[in-house]
């Protein structure tokens, strides 16, 4: 007989009080998964937004609550442009619109045409628009894929009907999945003129483009600079109340779990007083019967743990699947989120249960072998 | 004492011990002067309520006394630091409600005594197969204590007790739920004990029947002994 062959026994021992304390993490584990998953989808989903332009770095406005709100008028590109260090600035504006059922946010990106370039656009079919055509659009070839349409089609946007004029391809998945109009049209369209949301900046080659960030930073305090995702709350501060939402709620899972199965092992206490004080009556050490106590509240929260994540694959599916959220949320499973659901499990299980086991551990022997 | 010396001191020496509970108003023991040499059987017979088990649970350090001093080989109880390793090493003890845990096995509730120690798990797994056939129980030794009969029970009890080789058994109304047949079982083994292994045996009994089989009898009376 091991420690581990005794745990398992005493688990095994009390089915219900066991299935209570797993489901308890389980539940727990579920929660705090889905919402990582969920966050990290929409993370990943608004910095997508910077990889299209292949730039070393991205210019938005500070402190605004979504990226998409950021902006920037033509003086401000300008200005960016005739940075030391800067090779190339393009202004870009972003828009969102519902095409249909399975587009509820689909992206349209306002380019002029001689930014098409550098913006590391290439155009797969047709040609590209003109730069002040009214009625003129570009489809990304997973788009028109999507969406069945052909250079001469026409595709609805804006309130109005646009000729595809060409398909392009910018190698990022979620460019490819818009459409662009020129720049005049697209501020048009959306009563902007003038604004771009962000500007996709290419460094001089040779230079550090670390060092030229910080130099522009510094020039420009009313702007913020964006080169990875994880500075992406810079500029979009709804993602960082969010994460900050997601980390709030699993310190008060811990919590509200810990407490759970505090209260489900000091029931088990009550229920083996003889046996704790037997086992001390018999020479266990205090730190043993800890470790007993302790050890077994982990397994559960191990077992809990997997559950957790089975039912929150589940549940991310089945969100994204409903109609209101189908194409707007997509999962990321991440390392991050697996981690996050088991130090959710274990956390719980060693809070909650290090309460009992300390009482466990320091009855007396002689009244825990005569209680009743 | 030099280290050739040897210790002729009795295995178990205590003087003016008293247990007043937390009221201050009983005393279970009051001043109690007991020594018992090593090897030897004693019994602690006396009525409900005198203070036997009292005594018998300092003497295994499952409880401190209010004054007093108690020795037990070279451990002097009332300045232990570490009670769980004086017990596990020192002391086997049998209780009158055999105290197994049920969902262990007869071999698992012999090791689960040696957890504490340093022996491998294969020699404890082997310790108790090998304790479990002393008290002749090898065929039953995978049978839960709900599966055994009240003497196979305290047997496993006894088993238990010697897991760890202990140089003092503590038995605590042993024979209190047997039949006769179960009892004069167990009090065979006890003798066994004591003549094959030189293990001071301390037991407490009602039973005049069961008491007559040790060396000596100490009867007690209000917290104190009275027949020495």
């Amino acid at each position: 007989m091991t420690h581990f062959s005794l745990v398992i026994g005493n688990i095994w021992a009390k089915k219900a009080r066991s299935t209570g304390i797993a489901l308890a993490v389980a539940l727990a584990v579920m929660t705090v998964v889905t919402l990582t998953v969920v966050s990290n989808g929409l993370e990943n989903a608004a910095a997508a937004v910077l990889t299209i332009g292949k730039a070393d770095f991205t210019v938005a406005q500070k402190g605004v609550s979504d990226i998409l709100y950021s902006s920037l008028d033509n003086g401000q590109v300008a200005q960016i442009q005739s940075t030391p260090g800067v090779k190339s600035a393009v202004g870009v504006l972003l828009e969102t619109e519902r095409i249909n059922a399975a587009n509820p946010l689909f992206i349209e990106i306002g380019i002029q045409p001689s930014d098409l370039e550098s913006f590391g656009v290439t155009i797969l079919a047709g040609t590209a628009y003109g730069p002040d055509a009214p009625n003129e659009v570009m489809l990304g070839w997973r788009a028109a894929q999507d969406l069945g349409l052909h250079v001469g089609d026409q595709f609805k946007a804006n309130g109005t009907s646009n000729t595809v004029v060409g398909i392009y391809s910018t190698g990022i998945s979620y460019g490819d999945l818009g459409a662009m109009f020129p720049l005049p049209a697209l501020q048009a369209y959306n009563r902007v003129p003038g604004s771009v949301t962000l500007v996709f900046v290419k460094v001089v080659p040779g230079l550090s483009v670390a060092k030229v960030q910080a130099t522009f930073e510094a020039a420009h305090p009313e702007l913020t600079t964006i080169r990875t995702a994880s500075q992406f709350g810079r500029a979009d501060r709804n993602l960082v109340f969010l994460k900050a939402a997601v980390t709030g709620s699993t310190v008060l899972a811990i919590l509200i779990g810990a407490v759970i199965v505090g209260n489900t092992m000091l029931l088990s206490l009550f229920e083996r007083t003889r046996e704790f004080g037997l086992l001390r009556a018999i020479g266990w050490a205090r730190s043993r019967v800890v470790a007993l106590v302790v050890s077994e509240s982990l397994i559960l929260a191990l077992i809990g743990s997997a559950i957790g994540v089975g039912l929150s694959i589940a549940v991310a599916a089945g969100l994204e699947s409903l109609p209101q959220l189908n194409g707007v949320l997509h999962s990321s499973f991440t390392a991050e989120a697996f981690w996050r659901g088991l130090v959710v499990g274990l956390g719980m299980a060693i809070l909650g249960s290090l309460y009992p086991a300390i009482r466990a551990a320091n009855l007396t022997p002689v009244k825990a072998l005569s209680n009743e | 004492m030099s280290e050739h010396d040897v210790d002729t001191r009795p295995m178990i020496e205590t003087h003016d011990v008293r247990k007043i509970y937390a009221d201050g108003k009983v005393a279970a023991l009051d001043g109690v002067d007991l020594s018992v040499s090593a090897g030897e059987f004693v019994a602690i017979t006396g009525p409900s309520g005198c203070g036997k088990s009292t005594l018998l649970s300092l003497l295994a350090a499952l409880d401190g006394p209010t004054s007093g001093t108690i020795r037990v080989g070279s451990y002097e109880l009332q300045h232990l630091k570490n009670a769980d390793r004086f017990r596990r090493q020192e002391v086997g003890l049998v209780f009158q409600l055999h105290n197994l845990l049920p969902r262990l096995s007869a071999l698992g509730n012999v090791e689960i005594a040696m957890m504490g120690s340093d022996r491998p798990r294969a020699e404890r797994a082997r310790r108790a197969q090998s304790l479990l056939r002393d008290v002749g129980l090898t065929d039953l030794s995978d049978r839960r204590p709900t599966q055994l009969s009240g003497g196979e029970r305290q047997r496993v009890a006894v088993a238990r007790a010697l897991a760890n080789d202990p140089s003092v058994l503590y038995a605590d109304e042993p024979t209190g739920s047997l039949d006769s047949r179960s009892v004069s079982t167990v009090l065979g083994l006890f003798e066994r004990l004591r003549t094959d292994h030189g293990v001071t045996i301390v037991l407490v009994t009602h039973d005049v029947a069961v008491a007559a089989s040790a060396d000596r009898t100490v009867h007690m009376l209000d917290g104190r002994i009275v027949e020495p």
